[in-house]
């Protein structure tokens, strides 16, 4: 396993230059320039010209890139130009929103997507599978910033029970600051609740067809405990695959739920960034993104060695 | 398995109950109010954007500040004399008024301030382009002398936005070209700069050693009085959400509202509606450098006499409280007021428009109209207006960029014939951009040049008016901007705020019922 995992590290590390370079390019290729965002509408062309020199955005493409790789190499991700504070700093802050947010998401999604597959299987064509199924079409069709506002206006605005928007850091207020991740994560969550429900479902119903279930049946073993040790531990293997990439998705899908609820998180920084084109910040971003992604891969595939002894990994 | 979804399950349970019971919202004596965005640098000298502006307001302060009545009365000054036929302007100083490094504001901070104003301030060269010298001539005077008069003197520093705000000496002099670190935003306002986390918010906290001027609050003149600890401001892009955040108490202050929402906000209990008492309006600026439109004044008006300006209006900005279709740049009650040339100002004629374009020689090219979805009234005026445009015959090819894109793209004369933006309210013509010969549109025409001079040199109020009144007409000969209407645009607060500020959102002298 540990060859293996080491073998995985070194692709990562091709992977991640080729996005690197990837990235540098095509947000140096869009139009637009972080000066004129920085200065406003009135500024002069001497002005502009010489804050451009001031920050080395004169130089060439290749040159800045080369700076940018030698210094990310020592940990340094360079400074924002809008915030005028290091880039990773800035990242940081982020990521505890999304990672928090991710993590109250996924937990949504495990508690309500799991139990209700595993009844819509047991109970497969019922009315009740009927109406799980189509409860799950339902919360997976309708766009999240309708549902978001609609949380806020039912839960804030209304019985004032949650806060409507932003989230102090738990580092700042203890963890009460969470209950401002209680509605934004319910909203990230009905999709890809809905999406696991499903593939509970279906990955169950393959497996309930399998012989060895068949038998487990044959030999008298309580209905339940078939489901619950033949069948459910089986289908989880599909189901856990979709987790790894779920959580790494939530960590950069978040952008719509961030903007409605005014969430100081990843998505957010990435989109506003890339509007005022502040270059060190997109490219910082998409790193940590891509180093997420590839770990978390690495994690599950990892993990299905221990779920499923058979699996082999090479 | 059951076992891990049994942990999970106790775990969310947990994560509620102390999230319920620990719950609080808002500290006392802080005043939470959502901004549409993150503001770049605080360095109000430099950038001309609103956001920074509305922030910078608390912490810095200018010689001058607007009244009501857009005014410019005495603040960081207590009085001054103007010498050599307006060439030489001698301001003194209030005396004890504290920076929030607890050091004493002098004449040298003012004139070193002046100077990086002069040369990197946003607006600095409207002034300081006629400076020959900027000195201390005493510890609490400066003196300005100009190779020319410049009537508008007061108006051009009587506001933080580009404007020359008071930096200490050393500050203003280390900071150059380049926006002044945080560390130091330090100004001699009511409030002084606390933190800025990004993304989540900016920080100011009331400064215990202001002293405030002792004449009644007027607009942004008179008495400052911070009567919050500590003011946030926080970024929250949707405006659906800012609303509701004040709605649910989350926010005390919400800006920018959108005109849908207007008519059922103020029927609305728990918010009240607070609309600005300046217009903002849309303007289409013209080419005047390259391209079709380069000097062809015709075919301009051929373009401006197709438009119906409220269909665009109420398209933009919605109910009719919200907006006047008003062909004078400078609103009725103002010193500026004019109906010259406002004739030609919405006709909506196609089969004149028509005729014009024929007799301008225009035939069929298409007009390249720049604009941004990032403002959603820009977007919705030029697609209303390219609509009216074709009606007329007149073909206009919409180019749809954000924000970022067009600020570079316009900066570049070969890339557009027609570009939108908006322009706030001015109390001064010299402040409007589209007189400022080096503002993208590049109107450089011999007859605005010689209107330009007149205005800017003479110090007579009575002679400056009668040359606004000519170069307004000359606005609708010529064209080098469509006015498409005023625009007013309103914010929303928690119903137990009093004292709110009819010039925009400051927050000295806001306190709670």
């Amino acid at each position: 396993m540990w060859s293996y995992a080491l073998k995985r590290t070194g692709t990562t590390a091709v992977t991640l230059i080729a996005a690197s370079v990837v990235v540098f390019a095509f947000i140096h290729v869009i139009p637009g320039d972080p000066i004129y965002v920085l200065l406003g509408d009135t500024a002069t062309p001497d002005q502009i010209e010489s804050l451009r020199h001031e920050l080395g955005l004169d130089q060439s493409i290749i040159v800045q890139y080369l700076q940018w790789v030698a210094h990310a190499l020592s940990g340094d991700l360079g400074r924002s130009i809008f915030f005028q504070a290091p880039v990773l700093s800035v990242i940081a802050d982020g990521a505890e929103t999304s990672a928090l947010l991710a993590t109250m998401t996924m937990v949504w999604v495990i508690l309500i997507g799991i139990p209700i597959g595993v009844i819509a299987a047991v109970r497969h064509g019922s009315w009740l599978d009927q109406c799980l199924s189509g409860a799950a079409m339902l919360m997976a069709s309708v766009p999240t910033f309708w549902v978001g506002l609609y949380l806020i206006l039912i839960f804030a605005a209304t019985l004032g029970w949650l806060p409507s928007s932003g989230y102090p850091s738990i580092f700042d207020g203890g963890p009460g600051n969470l209950r401002y991740l209680i509605l934004p994560s319910l909203t990230l969550a009905a999709p890809n609740a809905a999406l696991i429900l499903r593939l509970t479902r279906a990955s169950m119903l393959d497996v309930s067809r399998e012989d060895y279930v068949r038998a487990a049946r044959a030999k008298g073993i309580r209905p339940w405990q078939v489901v619950r040790r033949h069948i459910l531990r089986n289908a989880l293997l599909t189901v856990v695959s979709a987790f790894g990439f779920t959580f790494a998705a939530l960590l950069s899908e978040a952008v719509v739920t961030e903007t409605v609820f005014a969430l100081p998180g990843i998505g957010r920084l990435v989109v506003q960034s890339i509007l005022r084109r502040d270059y060190p910040v997109i490219q910082g971003i998409i790193l940590v993104i891509v180093v997420i992604y590839l770990v978390i891969n690495l994690i599950v595939d990892l993990t299905y060695r221990v779920l499923d002894p058979r699996v082999e990994l090479q | 398995m059951t076992s891990g979804l049994g942990w999970l399950t106790r775990a969310a349970a947990a994560v509620i109950a102390a999230s319920l019971l620990t719950g609080q919202v808002g500290a006392a004596g802080t005043l939470r109010e959502a901004t549409i965005g993150e503001p770049p640098p605080l360095d109000v000298m430099l950038t001309t954007a609103d956001v920074a502006s509305t922030i910078g307001r608390h912490i810095f302060e200018t010689l001058y500040a607007w009244d009501s009545t857009y005014m410019p009365q005495p603040l960081l000054a207590d009085r001054d004399r103007v010498e050599d036929g307006g060439k030489t302007i001698i301001i003194n100083l209030r005396e004890g008024v504290l920076f929030h490094n607890d050091k004493e504001l002098t004449a040298k901070d003012v004139a070193a301030s002046m100077v990086r104003w002069g040369k990197f301030g946003a607006r600095g060269k409207l002034l300081m382009a006629a400076a020959t010298s900027v000195e201390a001539t005493g510890k609490y005077e400066v003196t300005l002398k100009l190779s020319a008069p410049n009537g508008a003197w007061k108006n051009l520093i009587a506001d933080v936005n580009g404007g020359l705000a008071i930096y200490p000496e050393d500050i203003a002099e280390k900071a150059g070209n380049k926006p002044i670190e945080q560390k130091d935003y330090i100004g001699t306002g009511p409030y002084k700069f606390v933190e800025w986390r990004p993304n989540r918010y900016v920080e100011v906290e009331k400064f215990g050693k202001y002293k405030p001027r002792t004449e009644k609050s007027d607009g942004y003149a008179g008495a400052r009085i911070a009567n919050f600890d500590k003011i946030r401001f926080v970024p929250v892009p949707d405006v659906g959400t800012r609303v509701s955040g004040v709605q649910a108490g989350d926010y005390d202050y919400a800006e920018m509202i959108s005109g849908d929402l207007y008519d059922n906000l103020n029927k609305d209990k728990s918010v009240q509606v607070h609309r600005t008492n300046a217009p903002i309006f849309g303007l289409f600026f013209m080419n005047s450098k390259e391209g079709i439109l380069k000097d062809n004044y015709k075919l301009r008006r051929a373009i401006q006499t197709a438009l119906d300006k409220s269909q665009a209006l109420r398209v933009a900005f919605g109910p009719k409280d919200l907006w006047n279709a008003d062909g004078a740049i400078f609103p009725k009650g103002t010193p500026w007021y004019t109906t010259a040339g406002v004739d030609g100002y919405s006709p909506h004629d196609a089969a004149k428009a028509k005729e014009l374009a024929k007799e301008a020689g225009y035939t069929g090219t298409p007009i390249r109209l720049l604009v941004s979805t990032n403002y959603q009234a820009h977007y919705d005026e030029a697609s209303v207006f390219t609509r009216q445009l074709a009606d007329a015959g007149i073909n206009v090819q919409m180019m749809v960029v954000d924000w970022a894109t067009l600020l570079k793209m316009r900066g570049q004369a070969e890339q557009w014939d027609i570009f939108v933006t908006h322009h706030s309210f001015a109390p001064d013509p010299v402040l409007l951009t589209f007189i400022n010969a080096s503002y993208p549109g590049w109107w450089d025409s011999a007859e605005i040049g010689a209107l330009r001079a007149e205005l800017v040199n003479s110090s007579d109020q009575a002679a400056r008016k009668a040359v606004w009144d000519k170069i307004q007409a000359l606005v609708y000969e010529q064209v080098p901007v469509m006015k498409v209407g005023d625009a007013y645009t309103y914010d929303v607060a928690s119903p137990k705020l009093t004292g709110l500020n009819p010039n925009g959102p400051v927050f000295w002298n806001v306190s709670t019922k």
